[in-house]
């Protein structure tokens, strides 16, 4: 496991960011999920050795996570959210210079952040001074100088943020060449699950500083939820509620279509029960393939 | 872009990396650089060495006494060469316009940019500690005040020596160079933290330019102020031009400008010094690195 957390607990005064978050990740993309505050950051900032937990154990490729923060930070690249360079600097000068922070020797960067330069697509343009690059040019900057060093693991927060469609499309292809073909594990921290979902083989969603759901897609989808698609005639509203009584989560959509989150335990033959009960003509009925977004919906509960 | 990618592809670094003594140097070299792709610096930077040259004229006029008779008139030296001499050099009010103007352009933006371009996150997430960033900017203010100081000082010594053609001036002031490297040391560091907190209370650089001249130059004015109302001599303490040069003064062995202790203006430049410490420490929070 390259990322081992067990019990983690950590407080913002009397806040508290995360209350026991336990996980293990394996090889690949993983993808960081949940809403605004729910410990995401706070995750990232103690895998990176910025913050020690309260309590807690974690180590990342067996660094712990306590103690060995510089050889952490050596090993890991992080792309961050927001726009951030050095003012004067050309995207060479700029991505050799943090590959030397890393602990490169100069001559290597230098010819290293040639390569990193053109593999993110910036090659033509990396001696222009970063003042003039764009947002799109920069979300890729950033991505080159989280690989200059070659490291074993990306931390990218939010990578296609700022990013028009066609370079979305390409920074994505990136990722999944770096994560699928090269041996270099990605943990990306994300808002837009259809990204999570094109990308990440298995995705983690914290709520409330506790992890509620992890795991590889495909099991969490067929495990967490049975999720059926149906349109009525008649009293909705009765429909719903016995439906809810028996443990089911209900969402309607705007064109009136009723989702059926089923909890494991459940069986499909309950909803035509249920319909006989209350009345209720269906009209529609499927079981539907849950999606990241159903799925992050189920495990946060929220529309 | 999509064919350059597939046309180069991501290939593994096969360097091994290194763990540095000096972690911090690669930021003082950038830090260096950078401002000198400034043109304005760069004239600023220029012009700061003209004390040194009018300094060094003194020097050849005093010990080349030959070419110079005809400017005599019954004095057996035209210019007599004391270790005031290299004292003047070193805390005349020209000279520190001239630091604090080349730190106003070179120093200015070495925390501010990073702030302002929310570069902290990308230091910090190296294995780079708070100590080694503030180390490694902070040089960068050394290598410009040293540079000012200390190199034109020695340099002042040893052609004072080739032009005299003797040693008879350094054996009869073996001290002259350690209170030269000491003066310069003291200005260093008292620059070094200072210009680094004003640099850092801002994320625009071009307000951090008007604090370093308010800071160093508004002080004066109020001990100008001050000491009309009071009379005072202590009140020099409040100036730190008027501290620097007291301290100087001290370090060089020679009379104090002002009538109190030289401890008292270490004391006041240590206390700055100090609290700029404090606030840099502060301010530059790695844990920034995810907002």
């Amino acid at each position: 496991m390259s990322i081992e957390v067990h019990d983690l607990h950590f407080r913002y005064g009397k806040i508290v960011a995360l209350g026991g978050v336990t996980m293990r990740l394996g090889e690949g993309a993983v993808g960081l999920l949940g809403p605004n505050g729910a410990g995401k950051s706070t995750l990232l900032r103690i895998l990176l050795g910025f913050l020690v937990p309260d309590r807690g154990e974690g180590k990342v490729l067996g660094h712990d996570i306590r103690r060995d923060q510089a050889l952490i930070r050596r090993a890991i690249g992080y792309m961050p959210e927001s726009d951030c360079f050095v003012a004067g600097m050309d995207a060479v000068t700029f991505t050799a210079y943090f590959g030397e922070l890393s602990g490169m020797p100069r001559q290597e960067a230098m010819k290293r952040a040639h390569e990193v330069l053109f593999y993110v697509g910036l090659g033509e343009s990396r001696y222009r001074l970063l003042d003039q690059y764009s947002a799109g040019m920069k979300q890729r900057l950033k991505l080159a100088q989280a690989l200059v060093h070659d490291p074993r693991i990306l931390f990218l927060d939010e990578p296609t943020s700022n990013l028009d469609p066609h370079g979305r499309v390409e920074v994505l292809d990136l990722i999944r060449d770096i994560s699928t073909n090269k041996d270099i594990q990605v943990l990306i921290s994300s808002h837009i699950l259809a990204d999570i979902e094109s990308i990440c083989s298995s995705v983690v969603i914290l709520n409330k500083g506790q992890v509620a759901a992890e795991g590889r897609m495909e099991n969490l989808r067929a495990v967490r939820y049975s999720l059926y698609e149906l349109r009525i005639k008649g009293d909705g509203e009765a429909f719903r509620a016995d439906l809810e009584s028996m443990g089911c989560r209900i969402d309607v959509t705007e064109d009136r279509l009723i989702k059926v989150y089923m909890p494991p335990e459940g069986d499909r033959m309950d909803i035509f029960r249920s319909a006989s009960r209350t009345g209720v003509q269906l009209r529609y009925f499927v079981k539907s393939r849950t999606s990241l977004e159903d799925l992050f919906a189920g495990a946060v509960g929220v529309d | 872009m999509a064919a350059t990618v597939r046309a180069k592809g991501y290939a593994h670094w096969d360097g091994r990396l290194v763990e540095r003594r000096f972690p911090w140097w690669p930021i003082t070299r950038t830090g260096i650089q950078l401002a000198f792709r400034k043109k304005r610096f760069k004239f600023a930077f220029a012009i700061s060495f003209v004390p040194a040259f009018v300094m060094l004229a003194g020097l050849y006029v005093s010990e080349r006494l030959e070419d110079f008779q005809s400017f005599l008139r019954g004095s057996d030296r035209l210019i007599k060469i004391t270790p005031d001499y290299f004292k003047v050099y070193l805390t005349n009010d020209s000279l520190l316009f001239l630091i604090v103007l080349v730190l106003a352009f070179a120093g200015s933006g070495l925390v501010a940019d990073d702030l302002k371009h929310s570069s902290l996150q990308l230091y910090f997430a190296r294995p780079l500690r708070k100590r080694d960033y503030l180390l490694g900017k902070m040089s960068v203010v050394a290598f410009f005040v040293l540079i000012l100081t200390a190199l034109p000082g020695i340099a002042l010594l040893a052609f004072k020596l080739i032009f005299a053609g003797s040693f008879k001036f350094f054996l009869d002031h073996p001290w002259l160079p350690l209170a030269i490297l000491g003066y310069s040391a003291l200005l260093t560091v008292f620059f070094a933290f200072t210009v680094l907190l004003l640099s850092s209370l801002s994320k625009n650089s071009r307000y951090v330019v008007i604090l370093i001249f308010v800071g160093f130059f508004f002080s004066s004015i109020l001990h100008g102020i001050l000491y009309g109302i009071f009379r005072k001599p202590a009140l020099a303490l409040f100036s730190v031009p008027a501290n620097l040069q007291q301290t100087g003064a001290f370090l060089f062995g020679q009379k104090l400008p002002y009538a109190f202790p030289a401890g008292w203006s270490f004391l006041v430049l240590a206390a700055v010094c100090a609290l700029s410490a404090f606030v840099l420490h502060r301010k530059i929070r790695s844990v920034e690195v995810i907002k």
